[in-house]
């Protein structure tokens, strides 16, 4: 591993303890390799159960991998000061109900190590941007699932993330929402952050992403550009990026047998 | 991690569960049993009274005075002096009220905290911002033992301070029962907080540490039992000796608070505990000190090992 990155993963495999006293085990991701490079959108797409979130979950040190290792700003995942510099919105966001978004801000920055008095600052300017500057009274429970949604989204920025990592961001959000999102996405990149996507959306890609990473069946079948990818593989013709991922998802050789396609050409599976 | 860094995360976690305590009415429930408990020590008051007598005395069953409850709404004949009397009611206070009912509604209503905490929706986030996991969970603990030790000062000190108030004896060894409680409540709960982490199961941390306390008294005074059967039949086999030793050693020990508060309060003179637990304390096998310190270890133990789990345990 070299270079400077802001997360990398080498050959990384993870599977679940399942069974009668965890005997058995659940492949959930194997022999991920993969880089995130600095100021870029990049997008881990891939059917249910692909092994997204579990790769979210091992960069965030939420668990740990089975196999290989990864880096964080280029120190092991083990070492959690650099989640300081992280910001993370949860797929099914939950918080503590009883309470009120500037509390909430306050509490979580709190456990980010940051000084009352920059929360303080920051959670009025993002409570502003999500829209919910005028519910500050109001405790979580009175909040609907997108209001929480975009709560989450607060919470992640309160540290001016380098790295935001974005969970199916537009689970319960209405338009209005989804264009906060994508204005996020913009921003952080237009200022030289990073940011990770996991998304079923495939308008979101096309639209927000320079690079996007293909999961199936818990392997990485492709990395590479969104134009790569929405390119015909024999005849290197356009395609829509639906068609290039349903062919990535059931009718690509199936990845124990493939070999990943990268953008940079074939490439022997690990 | 910094020693600062770690007080600022609990400082906040303390905080949280103060409000978490608030929110689901907890702290104020607590709160007001307290306060009709020390408004009727308010209402308390003696007449007269004079020194106990032995029980062989025939001039035994004739009161020395009265006390008076709910204002002089109702008054009872007293046979022991008035000093007595009023240690015999703090007794009652810290080692039923608080000692009993106020520990079984504290570890029952906290039980669901720490897994509420833990539950991934809630935890994933939490757990991927830069503080260690055994900083958020020491967290927790600590602001539940926080709060269970306001509820405790608040209950023995208003208590005291109201009995004093209105009797006029002002029995400062009662306040004793403050660390004494909070001591123990802390041992029982590090046990609701492991079986938060390998579970994070409310219903399964309610029963389990309920159960355990339980089974803290079932092994206590099992072992002093053991210890005065022995001083009259002939000696036990040693593994069940071993057994009952190693058990006592282990575990909380909440007949021991309760032998504990019955000598602060010098009520061994005045009032019977179990003639085992007498035995014991004749045979000196109570060891006070080392009672406390056992169950401060199993405590720390107990969250170390809950500390060490949920560190492996992935999300």
């Amino acid at each position: 591993m070299s270079g400077l990155t802001v997360a990398e993963f080498e050959d990384v495999g993870m599977s679940y303890p399942t069974g009668f006293f965890g005997r058995g085990r659940r492949l959930a991701v194997e022999h991920i390799s993969l880089r995130i490079n600095p100021a870029e959108v990049f997008a881990l797409v891939g059917p249910n159960r692909a092994g997204k979130t579990t790769l979210v979950k091992i960069l965030l040190s939420l668990c740990r991998p089975t196999t290989g290792r990864g880096l964080r700003f280029q120190r092991p995942l083990a070492e959690r000061q650099t989640l300081a510099r992280v910001g993370y919105v949860h797929e099914h966001p939950a918080f503590p109900r009883y309470l009120s978004a500037p509390a909430l801000l306050q509490y979580y920055g709190a456990l980010t190590l940051l000084t009352e008095s920059v929360v303080r600052s920051r959670a009025a300017v993002l409570l502003d941007m999500v829209g919910l500057a005028d519910r500050g009274h109001e405790p979580i429970s009175c909040f609907s699932k997108g209001m929480i949604q975009r709560l989450a989204i607060a919470q992640a920025l309160l540290n001016d993330p380098e790295l935001l990592v974005l969970d199916e961001p537009s689970e319960g959000l209405d338009l209005a929402g989804r264009r906060l999102i994508r204005e996020v996405i913009a921003e952080r990149r237009r200022r030289g952050f990073t940011v990770l996507l996991v998304s079923h959306v495939v308008g979101e890609l096309e639209q927000v992403c320079d690079r996007v990473g293909v999961l199936v069946g818990g392997h990485l079948v492709y990395s590479g550009t969104v134009a790569d990818l929405a390119r015909d593989p024999r005849t290197g013709a356009p395609c829509p990026i639906e068609q290039a991922l349903d062919r990535l998802y059931f009718s690509s050789p199936l990845p124990s047998a493939a070999e990943e396609r990268t953008s940079e050409g074939p490439r022997p599976r690990a | 991690m910094t020693a600062p860094e770690v007080i600022y995360a609990w400082r906040w976690l303390i905080r949280d569960t103060f409000r978490q305590s608030m929110a689901n009415y907890l702290f104020w429930v607590m709160l007001a049993v307290s306060a009709v408990v020390i408004f009727f020590c308010l209402s308390v008051s003696i007449e007269g009274g004079g020194p106990l007598r032995p029980v062989d005395d025939l001039e035994v069953a004739k009161p020395h005075g009265h006390m008076s409850l709910a204002f002089g709404a109702w008054r009872m004949p007293l046979f022991r002096d008035g000093e007595a009397q009023v240690h015999f009611v703090l007794l009652l206070l810290a080692e039923w009220v608080a000692g009993g009912g106020g520990t079984l509604l504290a570890l029952v209503w906290t039980a669901g905290f720490v897994p509420e905490f833990l539950q991934p929706a809630n935890a994933t986030v939490l757990l991927s911002k830069p503080i260690p996991r055994w900083v958020l969970l020491m967290g927790k603990y600590l602001g539940v033992v926080a709060f269970a030790g306001i509820q405790v000062t608040v209950f023995i000190a208003g208590t005291w301070l109201a009995l004093g108030l209105s009797t006029g004896f002002w029995v400062s060894s009662y306040l004793w029962g403050i660390p004494l409680l909070l001591l123990h409540f802390a041992a029982v709960y590090s046990f609701s907080v492991f079986l938060a982490v390998c579970t994070r199961s409310t219903l399964t941390c309610v029963v389990g540490s309920v159960a355990f306390w339980l089974l803290c008294w079932g092994i206590n005074y099992g072992r002093h039992c053991l210890l005065a059967l022995e001083s009259t039949l002939p000696p036990l086999h040693p593994l069940l000796r071993g057994l009952a030793e190693a058990g006592y050693w282990i575990v909380p020990k909440p007949v021991d608070m309760g032998m504990m508060l019955h000598r602060f309060l010098d009520a061994g003179d005045s009032f019977r505990s179990f003639s085992e637990l007498q035995k014991v304390q004749e045979l000196g096998a109570f060891y006070p000190e080392l009672s406390l310190v056992t169950s401060l270890l199993f405590a720390i133990v107990m969250i170390v090992i809950a500390a060490r789990q949920l560190s492996a345990t992935n999300y």
